[in-house]
């Protein structure tokens, strides 16, 4: 069954003057991704994010969301998307339910109070909803922004930088609202972010882009298992041993060992199991085989591709 | 899309602080003109007619709530510019300043919309100001200082105005000087469009009225081609009611330039603003 | 019948102008004197440069032995002096002294004209010059030079308070050289617009006022000029 493209941005070009912050980028979503938007800080994530909601208009380049084009039914587009960029910010002088009203009439929806109370319910915010947003916490603000972002039903919901500067409290709890929002609502999700570990715990498809451009795109657990990851072995004992038995059976591995009882080496995962029953059947206990994924090398080594 | 936004604009100025600081600035200096003209208003009205009453004796309540109302006009003309543009010059950079523009303008709402919902909504806030300012300048006025003729000093000499022929006058005097400070809010709001912040366009109103009223003052005879043309030049246009015959043909030229500039400020902000990046 | 008439009223004025110049004015002073109290209805027409003016209708009260008062429901504006100061000036004799100089015909009345200088240097008025009709004993022209003033011309016309030297119209001319406009009036429009200045115009206004419903000693209490 052939996937149904939500989003298609295709040869995403924009220049501030003579700064190029998005030279090529080119991916496409399908319903009900959960889709991770991936690159370091200043790779041009946020101008495309910005471009997809119309608030930068490219030089060049082609975007579509629901198979139209945004510039030229931008509103159609708009009135099914929610969208957090960079940050939420509110009317600080208003209550979050003000804000909540004011952000509703313009959704393009009918939204009802009832709608607006089950919404701050489903953000964990009800009870608060008389309070002033000047008064509110960086996470309480990034929960109202969701509320926001999901008050008119919206198709498809786009995060820019969801869990930046949340507590690690803050950042499980956005985690949670995205997931329930693909698996309860069923809704197509953009979010992006310069750390691939929270990319690939919501995630099921990604792109990474870095200098304005595409590098890699496409589902996360292939992308994420292509790639060589750090195992850590500990025995009861003779780590040497082990080391060269492993030397012996994939001799291009390059094998350290760290103590008499441990060692490392870097391994593509689906050589892992094989690699452990020929340890056991030679004899050697194991206390522990833990693989440690290379998160930053991993980065370093697509973005400076 | 476009009266939904009006009433969130609505909703935003009244719940800004900033927005009474305008109201209650201009209740103070009313209330301090009243009470100064109160204490010592003879002495004010004598600095004009003193050479006249050398030869000419004044009867009757000169010092009434006509001329207080337009003592307090002609006072707070060159003020309550600020007070608009303090709250007009806010309306799109402070959104921008605030970061809730992005927010606002992720919605399926067109930019053209958001800048006439917030024009709508600064014409109404300045109408209030207006409103306010002749309330307090001619009903407080006439309450604490009865009623009377009215005695107005232009350029070629005094103009005594019977107290029956005055209330129409001051209606459309605060008419035009209302469409005199909607060029304010116009001008604001343009400058609000290519900012970021909230201080910037309201500083730059400001050195605008400064610099073209120091155009229009100066007798420099280079300027002369300009001078007309200058909204600034204008802004006293709502004096000329108080003309005896009313120079109506200059004052529909004040209207006409006037109402020019409010829609050249006005295309200029919506021009800027449709093609602006939201980086902010 | 006509030509009796006309010799007697020949005979009348060359009696009349042979008169003392200080009885001309005693017998206009006594004229005046028997007016305790009056009020008045007034109708002011302002005719003065630089100041631009409706007609007002007013009430005037006068009192002896100075007190005045102008009551209008708007602004009305009348000269500062000549209402009621000529008079006062003329009440006491013996604070000027008075020169017969000649006759002049005002319209068809060939009056006498007189001049009065006050004898003291410290009253303000520096010459008064009245045109008096001998026949009634009736100024129907003054001329006051004043040290604040300049100089202020009225003309008297009387009907039926003659009697009481009551005239029914009075026509001021002002001097408005000295009138001047302060220059800070706040930026007036159109400046650019060439205005002739004050000084261009006419250096004369004249004030019209009509008295009617005279209401003559009739007791008018001190209260009424109170404020």
């Amino acid at each position: 069954m052939e996937q149904q493209a939500i989003i298609e941005v295709k040869g995403l070009q924009k220049s501030f003057g003579s700064f190029e912050a998005v030279k090529n980028v080119s991916f496409t979503v399908n319903k009900g991704d959960v889709f991770g938007f991936l690159g370091p800080n200043g790779a041009g994530k946020s101008t495309t994010m910005r471009c997809m909601l119309s608030l930068i208009k490219p030089n060049a380049g082609d975007i579509r969301i629901f198979g139209k084009n945004l510039f030229e039914e931008r509103n159609a587009i708009l009135a099914k998307v929610g969208s957090i960029v960079e940050k939420p910010d509110f009317y600080k002088y208003l209550s979050a339910l003000k804000n909540l009203e004011i952000f509703a009439r313009v959704s393009g929806a009918q939204v009802s109070q009832k709608e607006i109370y089950e919404t701050l319910d489903f953000v964990g915010l009800l009870g608060r909803e008389k309070d002033k947003v000047g008064g509110f916490s960086h996470g309480m603000r990034q929960r109202l922004g969701i509320a926001q972002t999901l008050l008119h039903q919206p198709e498809l919901i786009i995060l820019d930088e969801p869990t930046t500067g949340l507590d690690p409290q803050g950042i499980i709890e956005v985690r949670d609202l995205i997931l329930r929002l693909k698996n309860e609502q069923n809704k197509t999700v953009i979010l992006s972010s310069h750390q691939l570990a929270e990319i690939e715990l919501v995630a099921n498809r990604m792109v990474i882009i870095n200098k304005g451009q595409t590098i890699i795109e496409g589902s996360v657990a292939e992308l994420m298992n292509a790639q060589e990851t750090l195992l850590h072995i500990e025995l009861v004992q003779n780590s040497q041993g082990a080391a060269a038995l492993i030397q012996e059976i994939l001799p291009q591995v390059k094998v350290q060992v760290s103590s008499p009882k441990t060692l490392e080496l870097s391994i593509e995962k689906k050589h892992i199991s094989n690699l452990n029953n020929k340890l056991v059947q030679a004899g050697f206990e194991i206390v522990a085989l833990e693989p440690k994924r290379k998160l930053e090398d991993f980065f370093i080594q697509m973005t400076q591709a | 899309m476009l009266w939904k936004n009006t009433y969130n604009e609505f909703i935003k100025i009244l719940a800004k602080p900033r927005s009474y600081i305008g109201l209650a600035a201009l209740t103070l200096l009313i209330l301090i003109i009243l009470f100064a003209m109160k204490a010592d208003g003879r002495m004010y009205i004598s600095f004009v007619t003193a050479s006249f009453e050398q030869t000419l004796s004044f009867n009757g309540n000169i010092l009434n709530g006509n001329l207080i109302a337009f003592i307090i006009l002609q006072m707070l003309i060159v003020h309550i510019p600020l007070l608009v543009a303090l709250v007009t010059g806010d309306l799109l950079s402070g959104e921008a300043a605030m970061g809730t523009l992005r927010m606002l303008l992720t919605k399926p709402i067109s930019r053209s919309q958001v800048v006439f919902s917030k024009l709508i909504a600064a014409a109404v806030y300045t109408f209030i100001l207006v409103i306010w300012m002749g309330f307090l300048a001619l009903v407080v006025g006439r309450w604490v200082f009865g009623t009377g003729d009215l005695i107005v000093l232009n350029s070629d000499g005094l103009v005594i105005l019977n107290y029956e022929d005055i209330l129409w006058r001051y209606g459309l005097a605060f008419l035009v000087a209302y469409l005199a400070l909607m060029t304010i809010a116009t001008l604001s709001i343009a400058f609000s469009a290519f900012a970021d912040n909230s201080i910037g366009p309201i500083v730059s109103t400001m050195a605008v009225i400064i610099l073209f009223t120091i155009i229009g003052t100066l007798d420099v005879s280079v300027f002369d081609h300009v001078k007309p043309w200058l909204f600034t030049t204008h802004m006293a246009s709502w004096r000329s009611f108080f003309s005896d015959p009313v120079p109506w043909s200059a004052i529909w030229d004040s209207i006409c330039i006037l109402l020019a500039h409010n829609i050249l400020f006005v295309a200029v902000a919506v021009f800027k603003f449709k093609r602006k990046d939201i980086t902010s | 019948m006509k030509y009796i008439l006309f010799v007697f009223a020949l005979f009348s004025a060359a009696l009349s102008l042979a008169q003392d110049p200080n009885e001309l004015v005693k017998a206009v002073r006594l004229k005046i004197a028997k007016v305790k109290d009056y009020s008045a209805d007034v109708h002011i027409k302002a005719q003065v440069p630089m100041i631009k003016i409706d007609e007002v209708d007013a009430k005037v009260f006068y009192k002896v032995p100075d007190q005045m008062k102008v009551e209008s429901k708007g602004i009305a504006i009348l000269p500062k002096q000549g209402l009621g100061d000529l008079n006062n000036f003329l009440t006491n004799e013996k604070a000027y002294t008075c020169a017969l100089n000649g006759t002049k015909m005002l319209g068809e009345v060939k009056t006498a004209v007189v001049s009065v200088l006050p004898l003291t240097d410290n009253t303000d008025v520096i010459l008064v010059k009245l045109w008096i009709d001998p026949s009634r004993d009736l100024i129907l022209k003054s001329q006051i030079t004043s040290k604040s003033n300049g100089t202020l011309d009225i003309s008297y016309f009387y009907g039926a308070q003659a009697k009481y030297g009551l005239p029914y119209k009075m026509i001021f001319t002002i001097d408005v050289k000295k009138f001047k406009l302060p220059k800070s009036v706040a930026a007036d429009l159109h400046q650019n617009k060439k205005k002739p200045k004050p000084t261009d115009g006419p250096q004369n206004g004249t004030i019209i006022l009509q008295m009617s419903n005279y209401k003559i000693n009739q007791g008018i209490s001190d209260a009424q000029f109170n404020n």
